[in-house]
């Protein structure tokens, strides 16, 4: 107890911000236990609308985890070491996404006791079996890429026996970074192909859906990485990336949200401005007519998601204020948000009519999440939160960290270095 | 001497990166192509065993309704939720009104149409619904792990979910409609029309025909009191089934995205197929 106390009385703030962060989790906790005991009747969903906030959160916090492929191939495939300055909180917020996502889907499915069930009955044909086998195994090797950092900076360094291990599993990392760029590749799609292969709902059937999925989930997976990465850095008052590298992922991240925009303009343009087709034009009347969809889609998903966020990150002039950067990494996690809120809810709301006649039978569905399932969000945000402020504090994410001071009198030496190379390489100017 | 290093890719960096594509695609290929051996083997000898039982004819169960005939009645709405035990808001089979261009009222009901080309079936991840070798779509409750996905591809809405435990619910629909005659599901799974499976399953080997013999007939096609449902063996050009469509003009619903329904529909008056 007294290292707690002495801990708590060094660092009050921090000790007041996990105390928050836990009531978080103590909230999911307890809601998760509401609903396995009470079952799915406590949420809002119903038969015409079988999925809502937990299937969002689920396929969110998987997309905003595809930092870590995308900075593991960085380092391992593409052999750019240098990245490894910011892999490694990649690959921590990674790991976050998928095992938040995994207690998402674990609460939402209507028998948890049967979760592992499609690791031993497989059916090949479906894409939620593939993403299910693909999140398993992406998950593994996500934590095969932690548990060396984790073994590197605390006391477990000691037993010789997991020292080898983190010795081992760091130098089969790069086969890790293909794995794991394979599966990655894989299940970011499918999990767009879950709604683009549904041919009974014309605003989801649509072979634009997997490569908008894993392309939105690069770019606010990267933004994100590197948001949290400045946030942390201010709270800790150091220099946590060296300023290039800062520089350049930032600038990928900028591209990876004008490819994103590219294809969703494309994908919006063939059916609603180059072509109508009746049942798609129909579906998006309903839409607007009920929801807000219209809305969301051009301000929250197009406007503040992509475009914005694109401009911040390419523009050199906002690249380098690190409070617009922080600003383009959370627009940039609420686009992706909203587009998966929207895309799972869009199908759903609009009703299918499959009746004969041409009278309108069928009602448009509504929806609005009840406490539990708030709740239970609460609680993965916390524990996303608390479990990224530990490994932030505890861990040795970012090898190249150093004081503000340091960071600045290396930039002046270096900038130094390289004027007087300059002058001893140049001809002397001409008089 | 002005070389620029134009290179962008080291023949190493290229070999890597289609080393990469190769395995992904194999990866892919691998997962996405048609059933593993194992998998095609238990299939295949299901298939050898079902052909040695009946070598001569395999039976495709399937369903008129004729929308001409229908009143609405919805009797046999409530003879399903008898026989099959379905709560009143998970209704197996449904009635609606509805409307022809000319605006004349007519009835629908909806069992599940038991797809061929099922999109419930082809989404399952773990195969808890599967095509029977005689035309049904079924459910294994003991396999299913609610995750919905099935209700979210049915083009039919033909799907319920138990998101409560029924267990002390009453029926209020026995014994007025029938007596359940299957164990009511636990919460948390999925459920749908069966077309009364037991009933059917080991019909024939008893000498009774489907469709013929009431006693292994689904319930709603025996209640219905003007002989607007038929039942039968759509392989077998003989059956009441077979018959209706061979001399009746029918369709079926949303056949333009091909998912080859096992019910077809006779039109009412004054719609237009």
């Amino acid at each position: 107890m007294t290292a707690v106390t002495r801990f708590v009385r060094r660092s009050p703030i921090f000790s007041a911000w996990i105390a928050l962060l836990a009531i978080m989790f103590g909230i999911g906790i307890v809601s998760i236990i509401y609903v396995l005991i009470h079952g799915l009747q406590v949420t809002n969903l119903s038969d015409q609308l079988p999925w809502g906030l937990w299937i969002t959160v689920d396929l969110s916090s998987i997309a905003l985890g595809a930092g870590a492929f995308t900075l593991s191939a960085f380092v391992y495939i593409f052999n750019m070491k240098r990245y490894e300055a910011i892999a490694r909180a990649a690959v921590v917020v990674g790991l976050l996404g998928y095992s938040s996502a995994m207690i998402a889907l674990f609460v939402d499915i209507g028998r948890p006791d049967r979760f592992y069930f499609p690791v031993i009955f497989w059916q090949v044909h479906s894409v939620l079996w593939e993403i299910t086998m693909c999140v398993v195994f992406y998950s593994s090797v996500l934590l095969m890429e932690v548990f060396p950092i984790i073994v590197e900076s605390t006391p477990l360094r000691n037993i010789r026996f997991l020292r080898g291990l983190a010795h081992f599993l760091h130098r089969i990392m790069p086969i890790a970074a293909w794995i794991g760029m394979g599966l990655s590749l894989l299940h970011q799609s499918s999990l767009g192909a879950t709604y683009g292969v549904l041919i009974a709902r014309p605003v989801w059937f649509s072979p634009s859906a997997p490569v908008l999925f894993i392309l939105s989930a690069v770019a606010g997976g990267i933004a994100l990485t590197l948001t949290v990465t400045l946030i942390t850095a201010d709270l800790k008052r150091k220099c946590l990336l060296p300023p290039d590298i800062l520089n350049n992922v930032a600038r990928f991240a900028g591209f990876a949200a004008l490819a994103y925009l590219y294809l969703k303009l494309w994908s919006w343009a063939v059916t609603n401005y180059y072509s109508h087709p009746p049942a798609i034009r129909h579906d998006l009347e309903l839409l607007g007519e009920h929801t807000p969809y219209g809305f969301t889609f051009w301000w929250f998903e197009i406007l503040l998601g992509a475009l914005i966020p694109a401009i911040i990150y390419l523009w050199p002039r906002t690249r380098r204020n690190r409070y617009a950067l922080m600003l383009a990494g959370l627009l940039s996690a609420l686009g992706v948000v909203v587009f998966r809120w929207n895309m799972t809810l869009s199908g759903f709301v609009v009703p299918m009519d499959w009746s004969p006649g041409v009278a309108n039978v069928f009602t448009p569905a509504t929806y609005w999440p009840s406490l539990v399932e708030w709740g239970v969000v609460v609680g993965i945000v916390g524990y996303w939160l608390l479990a990224w402020s530990l490994a932030a504090r505890f861990l040795k994410l970012y090898p190249y960290e150093r004081t503000i001071e340091e960071a600045r009198r290396e930039m002046l030496e270096r900038a130094a270095a390289e004027r007087s190379a300059l002058d001893e390489s140049a001809p002397a100017p001409a008089r | 001497m002005n070389e620029i290093d134009t290179t962008l890719l080291t023949r190493r960096d290229l070999l890597k990166i289609l080393a990469g594509a190769g395995i992904s695609a194999a990866v892919a290929v691998a997962l996405a192509d048609p059933l593993s051996p194992a998998v095609e083997q238990i299939f295949s000898g299901l298939e050898a065993q079902r052909q040695a039982e009946n070598p001569e004819h395999q039976p495709h169960w399937g369903m008129v309704i004729d929308l001409s005939k229908c009143i609405g009645c919805e009797y046999c709405v409530y003879a399903c939720q008898a026989t099959n035990d379905v709560a009143d808001d998970m209704r197996w089979n449904i009635h609606l009104v509805d409307e022809t261009p000319t605006g004349d009222t007519f009835h629908v009901t909806r069992p599940c149409l038991h797809c061929q080309n099922a999109p419930c079936v082809s989404v399952c991840p773990v195969g808890a619904t599967y095509n029977r070798e005689d035309g049904l779509v079924v459910m294994d409750y003991d396999r299913c792990i609610g995750c919905r996905y099935c209700e979210t591809a049915c083009p039919y809405g033909a799907r319920s979910f138990n998101w409560r435990d029924r267990a002390d619910e009453p029926n209020p629909h026995v014994p007025q409609w029938g007596t359940p005659e299957v164990e009511r599901r636990p919460r948390g799974v999925m459920e749908k029309c069966t077309f009364c499976i037991h009933r059917i399953t080991g019909a024939l080997e008893q000498g009774l025909t489907p469709g013929v013999d009431p006693e292994v007939t689904p319930a709603c096609v025996n209640i219905c009191p003007v002989d607007a449902r038929h039942f039968g063996d759509l392989n077998d050009p003989d059956s009441p089934v077979s018959r209706i469509i061979a001399t009746t003009p029918t369709f079926r619903l949303r056949e333009e995205i091909g998912t080859d329904a096992s019910v077809y529909y006779i039109p009412p008056e004054g719609l237009a197929i």
